[in-house]
C-alpha cells in the first residue's frame, strides 16, 4: 500500500502538470482540474505519512 | 439585473444554500417565475454569484469557528505524528476530507455539463419535487430504522461514523449538482440513514458543505475578474455581505430546528414548490 500512495501521488502531480502545461487540454481551460489533481496528490502523502510513521508505545 | 433584483437573489442565495431545498433550483426557478430578464450565462451574472458563495461561505466559517479551529488543530497533529489518535475533533476531520473527495472530483468533472443539461425551469422543478419525495422517504426509512422494538438500530454520533459512512454521505452531497437536488438535504437524509440523529446530520451537511462552497467560490474566481463581467461594485459588495448575513441567520435557525424536529416542512415545501412550478413551466403556462 505505501509503493500506491507513492505512485499515485506522483500521477496525480503529473495529471496536474500535464493540465497547466497546456498538454491535456488548453491552458486554462481545466485549470480547476489540475488544482483538484494536486489536492489528490497532497491526500496520497498523507496516506503515504500513516503508513510509514512509528507506530504507537 | 437591478439593485432590487440583485439583493433578492442574494437573500435567496443565503436562505436556501442552507436550507434543504436547492438555492440553485431557486436560483433558476424564481427569476423565471417573476419574469425577469436577467441573463444568467453571462459574466456579470456568473462574477455576481461567485461574490455570494464567498459571502455564504465566510458566514458558514463563522458560525463554526471554533470547531474549525479544532478541527484543523487536530488534522495537523494528527498528520505530523502519522496516525489516527481518539480525539473526536481529529476523527470528524478526517470524515470530513474523506466525504469532500467525491463532491469534489465530481463537482469538477460534472458541474459544468449537468448545468448545462438541467439548468431550466423544467427539469429543474422536476428535480425539486425529487428533492422532496426523497426527503420525506429518508425520513419514512429512519423512523423504521428506529423504531421502539428490540431490533432497532441505535443512533451514533458524528465521530462513530465509518470511513464508507463519509464517502456515502459525500456521494449523496454530490446528487446536489443537478439543479433542484438540495445539497444539504441529500447529505442530511444520507447521514439520518447512516444511523445519525438529525442535528448530528444536519451539523455533518453544514460542515462538509463549508470547504466545497468556498473551493467552489475561490475557484470561479477569475470570472470577477473576466473582460466583460462589469461587476457593479456596491451591488456586489451588498449581495454578498447580505447574503453572508442569512446564511448565518439561516444556519443558526437550522441548528435549533433540528434539535427537536426534522425534515418533513422542507420536504413538503420542494413536493409543492417542484408540483407547481413543473405544471406551470410544462404547461407554459410562463414561458
Amino acid at each position: 500500500m505505501k509503493q500506491l500512495s507513492i505512485v499515485l501521488a506522483v500521477v496525480f502531480i503529473v495529471v496536474a502538470v500535464l493540465y497547466w502545461t497546456g498538454h491535456a487540454y488548453p491552458p486554462g481551460v481545466h485549470a480547476k482540474h489540475g488544482i483538484v489533481s494536486v489536492i489528490l496528490a497532497l491526500l496520497c502523502l498523507v496516506w503515504y505519512r500513516f503508513q510509514t510513521a512509528a507506530p504507537a508505545r | 439585473m437591478t439593485f432590487v433584483q440583485a439583493m433578492i437573489l442574494a437573500v435567496l442565495q443565503g436562505v436556501s444554500e442552507l436550507f434543504p431545498v436547492s438555492s440553485l433550483g431557486h436560483t433558476v426557478l424564481v427569476p423565471a417565475l417573476l419574469r425577469w430578464r436577467v441573463d444568467e450565462s453571462s459574466e456579470s451574472f456568473l462574477a455576481f454569484v461567485v461574490v455570494l458563495h464567498l459571502g455564504t461561505a465566510l458566514a458558514l466559517i463563522a458560525f463554526y469557528r471554533a470547531e474549525w479551529v479544532a478541527i484543523v488543530r487536530a488534522l495537523v497533529t494528527s498528520v505530523a505524528r502519522g496516525r489516527f489518535g481518539d480525539d473526536p475533533e481529529e476523527r470528524t476531520g478526517w470524515l470530513l476530507v474523506v466525504g469532500t473527495v467525491p463532491v469534489g472530483i465530481l463537482g469538477v468533472l460534472f458541474e459544468s455539463s449537468v448545468k448545462a443539461l438541467f439548468a431550466s425551469p423544467v427539469p429543474v422543478s422536476a428535480f425539486l419535487f425529487a428533492n422532496g419525495f426523497v426527503m420525506l422517504l429518508g425520513e419514512r426509512l429512519r423512523r423504521r430504522q428506529h423504531a421502539g422494538t428490540a431490533r432497532a438500530t441505535p443512533y451514533r454520533t458524528l465521530p462513530q461514523l465509518t470511513w464508507k459512512d463519509a464517502v456515502l454521505v459525500g456521494f449523496a452531497q454530490s446528487l446536489a449538482l443537478l439543479p433542484g437536488i438540495s445539497r444539504s438535504g441529500s447529505a442530511i437524509v444520507a447521514g439520518l440513514l447512516r444511523d445519525l440523529h438529525h442535528d448530528d446530520a444536519a451539523r455533518y451537511s453544514f460542515l462538509l458543505a463549508t470547504p466545497v462552497i468556498f473551493a467552489a467560490a475561490l475557484l470561479e474566481m477569475p470570472k470577477l475578474f473576466a473582460p466583460d463581467a462589469h461587476v457593479a461594485l456596491v451591488q456586489s459588495l451588498a449581495g454578498g455581505v447580505l447574503a453572508a448575513i442569512t446564511a448565518y441567520a439561516s444556519v443558526a435557525f437550522l441548528t435549533r430546528w433540528f434539535r427537536h424536529n426534522d425534515l418533513s416542512p422542507f420536504a413538503w415545501y420542494c413536493v409543492a414548490a417542484g408540483a407547481a412550478s413543473f405544471i406551470l413551466f410544462a404547461g407554459k403556462v410562463i414561458s
